[in-house]
């Protein structure tokens, strides 16, 4: 028990070592770019986690990522607000509709697949209503920001800065996971999971403990928006809100292991680097394939190895050394 | 004003028909194989694509190439049901949906390596039909005859043949079932096939009506989530109704506004549905 606590204290300092000594050793500013990438889906993907390990399994993260995309975006470009204050008006907004939504959801009791479903739906909505103020956001063919380089704009020429910033972020969202690991939320939800009906006949407020992970996950998933539009410059509802940018963050975190605190990492890390894989070697003439194999690799983790990649690994791990988990 | 109000609701009801039948289909498995298909709507597109490509390259007459993108979108049902449902049935719920919902990527890229993000389609001009001031396109009388008559083929398919009555005692209760000797694995072999086959079907409605794109089923499956939601799910006769006033509610709120605002309207209803009344219009209290 003491060995197996220390051994994985030393994997993850030397996980966490790599990656902030990884652009040092970087040889183009290309791998630094696919690194920062890796680091925003992981944030994000991370952040989900946090709701779908307690059988919470939102399919609608879209909404956070669109409106913490959009609302610094827009103030920017109209109005000319620094995205520092930008970065709050859109965590806020984000905090504020994840209540709303998460409130209607636990106060009617959606769980499992039906919040799945109602979810998938809400993320929807909010990428058509991006469409639809096509004056304002520019519709489907989505809108750039203003480029204006320094810390006030929050844009920098170098793409190390972004590295780093995001990377802070992702030691804040997997520090906050061990948080909540040792807090007494993470015993309320594990009880409401298994059954919410003895849960709350001892005396645990369900809405209360529900709505506590979902406003830290929308949060931190809005945060992780605002970021993603600060890096790339470029949002469109098709790539930052709706179906396909909730479904594939959620997938991330499957495919790793959405129980395991490194799964959303290990997720992200393998499918970014995979899709820049494909893309280069097989150019557009080919343009899909990398995400065939994806969702076939998906659908056989789902049927095959439930647990995802990094929990699968250390469950054979524990198994074979004969180390229960700490 | 008043002409495009009652166009837009006779268009409503005219695709409301087609809309059931897909409907249809989606409720059948979710009735009988207790599973959500997140990929119906990708079916419809890869069923359009299918007869698209059967007529285009292989030259087949028009009529035939429906028949046979019919029984490939048939076969497809059952293999989707050979290797994704069958070994997660005891799977968790969410895994299903999962499993499914990855299945929507690999049919979406499929298409888009085959055939190409271009929008593609069969030019067939139809007639458009006039009664005084209201103008009725006759493909879309036409998809809902079709789509009618089909429905009543279905019903009775389900209550005078064999394999109907077995597929609705699957549906009522799976353990009984086995007890009077149906293998409900058999059952729902069936039941994929014929809610592939009705993709095919609902494509081949379709065809005169829409240009497809490897994104084009993606609409089509909320669609039909918020019809089967708002019927209640596993009610047929719910589901029937809905579709009807899901068709009529778009058409109308997409002429007043637009194509945007009535997705949202009946994706707003869906969510609405769901947390209020998740037994649907017709359900009673669980």
């Amino acid at each position: 028990m003491k060995r197996n606590s220390t051994t994985s204290k030393i994997v993850t300092a030397g996980v966490l070592l790599i990656i902030a000594l990884a652009p040092l050793l970087a040889t183009s500013e290309y791998m630094v770019h696919i690194g920062t990438l890796i680091l925003l889906w992981a944030f994000v993907s991370t952040a989900w986690a946090y709701m779908a390990r307690f059988g919470l399994v939102s399919l609608g993260h879209g909404v956070f990522l669109g409106i913490g995309a959009y609302i610094p975006v827009m103030l920017f470009n109209y109005y000319g607000v620094s995205p520092w204050l930008g970065m709050l008006a859109g965590v806020g907004a984000a905090v504020l509709v994840a209540s709303i939504l998460g409130y209607a959801c636990f106060r009617f009791g959606l769980i499992g697949d039906y919040f799945a479903l109602v979810t998938l739906a809400m993320a929807e909505v909010v990428s058509l209503a991006i469409v639809a103020c096509r004056e304002v956001t520019g519709g489907s063919l989505g809108c750039t920001l203003k480029a204006s380089v320094g810390w006030a704009s929050f844009q920098f020429d170098d793409k190390r800065y972004f590295y780093y910033i995001i990377f802070a972020f992702l030691l804040l969202a997997l520090y906050i996971w061990r948080l909540i690991d040792k807090s007494r939320m993470r015993l309320a939800l594990t009880a409401i999971e298994e059954s919410e009906l003895a849960a709350s006949s001892m005396g645990v407020s369900i809405i209360r403990f529900k709505m506590g992970i979902t406003l830290l996950s929308a949060g931190l998933t809005a945060m992780g928006g605002v970021l993603y539009a600060q890096y790339v410059t470029y949002i469109n509802p098709g790539t930052i809100s709706g179906v396909g940018v909730s479904l594939s963050t959620c997938f991330k975190a499957i495919l790793g292991g959405m129980f395991n605190i490194f799964g959303p990492l290990a997720g992200s890390a393998i499918m970014v680097s995979l899709e820049e894989y494909f893309r280069i070697s097989f150019d557009t003439g080919f343009l899909g394939v990398s995400e065939i194999i994806f969702g076939v690799v998906l659908l056989v983790m789902i049927i095959f190895l439930p647990k995802g990649i990094v929990g699968s690994v250390s469950e054979w791990l524990n198994k074979r050394f004969g180390v229960a988990r700490s | 004003m008043l002409e495009e109000l009652l166009m837009a609701f006779i268009n409503g009801i005219l695709l409301g028909g087609v809309l059931a039948l897909l409907a249809f289909g989606l409720n059948l498995i979710f009735g009988v194989v207790k599973i959500i298909h997140m990929a119906y709507g990708q079916f419809v597109m890869l069923g359009f694509y299918f007869i698209y490509y059967f007529h285009t390259a292989w030259h087949m007459p028009l009529l035939v190439a429906m028949g046979a993108g019919i029984v490939v979108m048939g076969l497809l049902g059952m293999l989707v049901q050979l290797l994704i449902i069958n070994p997660l049935l005891n799977a968790p719920r969410l895994n299903q949906l999962l499993a499914l919902a990855s299945l929507i990527i690999v049919l979406e890229n499929l298409a888009q390596v085959i055939w190409g993000a271009d929008y593609r389609g069969i030019p067939i001009s139809m007639p458009i039909i006039q009664f005084g001031d209201i103008f009725i396109r006759s493909s879309y009388l036409l998809a809902f005859l079709g789509a009618i008559a089909t429905l009543g083929i279905l019903y009775l398919f389900l209550h005078k043949t064999y394999f109907g009555l077995a597929i609705r005692s699957v549906a009522q209760d799976v353990e009984i079932a086995k007890g009077m000797g149906i293998n409900p694995k058999v059952i729902y072999y069936i039941t994929l096939a014929a809610g592939g086959a009705l993709t095919g079907v609902v494509a081949a409605f379709f065809i005169p009506i829409y240009t497809v794109h490897p994104h084009f089923g993606a609409s089509f499956t909320l669609m039909a989530f918020v019809i089967v939601v708002f019927g209640g799910m596993g009610n047929l006769m719910g589901g029937f109704i809905s579709a009807f006033i899901i068709g009529v509610v778009t058409s109308i709120t997409a002429v007043l506004t637009s194509t945007e605002v009535a997705d949202i309207l009946a994706l707003v209803m869906f969510i609405l549905m769901m947390m209020v009344r998740p037994q649907g219009i017709l359900g009673a209290k669980a």
